[in-house]
């Protein structure tokens, strides 16, 4: 089992191009986990977020021959799951989702450090990053979240840092009004 | 406590990450502690999806490789041995390379303005299965050009192509197997760039690749 997790992603993407379908476990078992705090942060809920996860790996293995870098296949899936994530987010309102429909916190109200009162701003966090805009949310849960930089959000992506600060700010100003109505 | 509704630039920078609560004035010492609870508000727990997902995926992926549809799309694609007879008379094959011949004259030395317009040109037949496709791009500046596809794995260094002087005429011939193929062009090894002369798909993430089929007979941009 090591010894398949240590073929590069470049490999294991042009051993599945060349019919060794078996190998897309591999890339299945690197990055489901890794950017499922990314969905379910950007959904709301880890049901959504395993749904979205399962989507961008199936489709990512159906678009595989388009992917002209292998050895970024990991950007290059973010990209599929983000889109996912935006088309999920655009649904929401034409399906009538109500964006208070959302886990109980992701990570729970149970928490065993029994922080209840970090849990609950938690879950105020939670509730106020859905009712930003997909793309203020996105920035937000990049760099807050998972820890990038600007500039790594704006190698992704292909946004410019000045761009992103911008969409940042004014999720900071949204996110200050709606944490205060809460309050 | 502020009554704004916004934070100051200054508290926007301290979340950024690029001050320290110390660089800031003492009147804006509430409105950065506010801003501190929000970021202490921030869950970075992991999220672990449900065990089961791998075995989803794997079995979708696995359909998906054997449908019909898909073995008929690699089909297309991807190179294989075949041999492929032709019995032609010598008049018009001749004629018919006569007629290539001309047709990228008139594209390489005729217009080079446009170029990319006439997209990629079969040139002659190459081994059993591959056609010669000619390769052209008018990129005047650039220090290095190549092109990448899905006939070599995208790989950027695989395909050079050589300038044509100091027009800004870029072109290389490659024996490309029957198939379709989607491939661009990478100029100064960062800029990916979609030929204009022949026509695109959406990769689904706001990139175009362009597209040029193969056939027994000759290339053609579909």
């Amino acid at each position: 089992m090591g010894q398949r997790d240590e073929v590069s992603d470049s490999d294991a993407v042009r051993a599945v191009l060349a019919g060794d379908v078996d190998q897309y476990a591999i890339l299945v078992r690197r990055y489901r986990d890794r950017y499922a705090r990314y969905a379910a942060r950007m959904l709301g809920s880890r049901d959504a977020a395993e749904d979205a996860v399962q989507d961008a790996l199936i489709r990512a293995f159906d678009q595989l021959a388009a992917c002209r870098e292998p050895a970024k296949f990991a950007g290059w899936l973010f990209l599929i799951l983000r889109n996912r994530c935006f088309a999920e987010r655009r649904r929401w309102p034409r399906e009538g989702r109500r964006l208070e429909d959302t886990d109980e916190a992701i990570a729970g109200p149970g928490r065993p450090d029994g922080r209840l009162e970090q849990a609950e701003r938690a879950r105020a966090l939670e509730r106020a990053l859905l009712k930003l805009t997909a793309e203020q949310r996105d920035v937000f849960v990049q760099k807050h979240f998972e820890g990038l930089s600007y500039e790594e959000i704006g190698r992704t992506t292909g946004a410019s840092v000045a761009s992103l600060k911008m969409r940042m700010h004014r999720a900071y100003d949204r996110l200050r009004e709606l944490l205060k109505e809460h309050a | 406590m502020s009554m704004s509704k916004t934070y100051h630039p200054l508290v926007k920078g301290l979340l950024d990450g690029e001050r320290s609560l110390a660089d800031l004035p003492p009147e804006l010492r509430a409105e950065a502690e506010e801003a501190e609870r929000l970021l202490g508000a921030v869950d970075r727990t992991p999220v672990s999806l449900s065990p089961a997902l791998d075995a989803r995926v794997m079995a979708a992926v696995r359909r998906r490789a054997a449908s019909p549809v898909r073995r008929a799309w690699r089909r297309l694609v991807e190179p294989r041995e075949f041999e492929l007879r032709l019995r032609i008379r010598p008049w018009i094959a001749w004629g018919g390379a006569l007629a290539v011949a001309a047709a990228t004259a008139l594209v390489v030395l005729g217009r080079p303005s446009v170029i990319p317009a006439g997209g990629p040109t079969p040139t002659r037949v190459a081994a059993r299965d591959s056609i010669y496709v000619r390769f052209v791009l008018y990129a005047p500046g650039a220090k290095r050009v190549a092109v990448a596809g899905t006939f070599n794995q995208w790989d950027q260094n695989a395909a050079p192509l050589v300038p044509a002087g100091t027009s800004g005429i870029w072109t290389t011939t490659l024996a490309l197997p029957v198939g379709q193929h989607q491939y661009a062009f990478v100029v100064d090894g960062q800029r990916w760039v979609a030929d204009p002369g022949a026509p695109a798909v959406d990769d689904g993430f706001g990139r175009r690749n362009s597209v040029v089929a193969v056939t027994a007979h000759a290339g053609r941009a579909l």
